[in-house]
């Protein structure tokens, strides 16, 4: 490379950062208008950072810290449902097994695997909307978190066989609970999605 | 922008945080509000944008707490969750709209292309949006040729060309002369 031209906005750049070429830093030691254009693009940088720093209009804490609460307990709603199906999965071969499977009990067992189902069908469903990713106010949130802590409850009811073992019907009732619980948290979800039009 | 926060003192703030500490979460997020801000402001179009990284931000940063090590800075840390917010905002809005090329850089202000004695502020505001996410993460935080292309998934040499041209119109628009 000749000395005839002079440096471009790039080079002079790169050596501004400390990468330019040898030829870039010989060169500009020796030609005065590009030792003028390497100090003005060290002065521009200067100026950027000199920028006053802007000020959140609005105080969101209070917002995020209520959010992050949600997601920590939708987290452990959704680690409460392993817990509940496999508590429930022994609710089955309890009922199964009990002696006397007289036509009560068949249909007791019947009514555990529809709630049992829907209460899939509307898990997946919920899981696709997403709730922890959506923001909900008002009324909505209110509905949603009281909701959620329902059925936190419930899932915890159903990781405690020794509580439904005495009465399994009580596990049919819990799961047709979750469900209609889940359904209303759908609801609330959708219907959000669906005014805002997402 | 130099961390606010001790590293020892931020080691401790985020394991109360982690612990569910909601006092440490609010100390956590007023030592790094207005420059998460400033960031997203610089990097976003609107106000309104900017706000929405800022909340994004902190929910992620709840989030992913544990995934600060405790051996670096936990603003550099933080910083890297906010640009990343902002990019992703930025890259989604790409794929809804055509942005120009780079040799249109200033378009729609062709007549107007002498210099206009703009302040420093305007005149960066009137640079495109990838343009001058490529300047500040460059000239004011810091980040490298290659980390800029990694972020917003381009090449290290539209990333020095980006800033190159950025300079010379800012310089122009400034009334400053624009020789190369």
């Amino acid at each position: 490379m000749n000395d005839i031209r002079h440096a471009n906005t790039e080079e002079l750049l790169a050596l501004r950062d400390g990468e330019g070429l040898a030829w870039t830093k010989t060169h500009v030691e020796t030609c005065a208008a590009c030792g003028a254009a390497l100090y003005r693009l060290e002065q521009m940088r200067a100026r950027l950072r000199a920028l006053p720093a802007f000020t959140p209009p609005r105080d969101r804490f209070a917002g995020i810290a209520f959010a992050a609460r949600r997601e920590s307990r939708l987290r452990r709603v959704r680690g409460a449902v392993g817990l509940a199906t496999a508590a429930t999965l022994a609710a089955l071969t309890f009922l199964a097994l009990r002696p006397g499977g007289d036509g009560a009990i068949a249909r007791e067992r019947a009514a555990l695997g529809r709630a049992m189902t829907r209460s899939e069908v509307l898990e997946q469903t919920l899981k696709a909307v997403a709730p922890e990713r959506r923001a909900l106010s008002g009324d909505a949130l209110r509905a949603a978190a009281g909701l959620e802590d329902r059925l936190g409850r419930i899932d915890a009811a159903l990781a405690e066989p020794d509580g439904w073992q005495q009465r399994p019907d009580r596990v049919v009732d819990l799961w047709q609970e979750r469900a209609g619980v889940l359904s209303a948290l759908v609801d609330v979800h959708t219907t959000r999605v669906a005014m805002a039009g997402l | 922008m130099a961390d606010t926060i001790p590293l020892a003192e931020a080691r401790s703030l985020v394991a109360r945080a982690r612990a569910g500490d909601t006092g440490a979460l609010e100390h956590l997020y007023r030592a790094y509000e207005g420059s998460v801000y400033t960031l997203a402001r610089r990097l976003t179009k609107t106000a309104e944008d900017a706000e929405d990284v800022l909340q994004e931000t902190f929910l992620e940063v709840c989030r992913s707490l544990s995934g600060w090590r405790g051996d670096g800075s936990l603003w550099g840390w933080v910083r890297t969750i906010a640009a990343s917010k902002a990019l992703m905002r930025y890259r989604r809005e790409k794929i809804r709209e055509t942005e120009p090329l780079e040799e249109d850089l200033g378009a729609g202000y062709a007549a107007a292309d002498l210099p206009l004695q703009l302040d420093l502020e305007a005149a960066l505001a009137r640079l495109p949006e990838r343009t001058r996410v490529v300047v500040w993460l460059h000239d004011v935080e810091g980040y490298t040729h290659e980390e800029i292309a990694e972020l917003m998934g381009m090449t290290t040499s539209f990333s020095k060309s980006q800033l190159a041209r950025a300079h010379q119109k800012l310089r122009q628009w400034l009334g400053e002369e624009s020789r190369t």
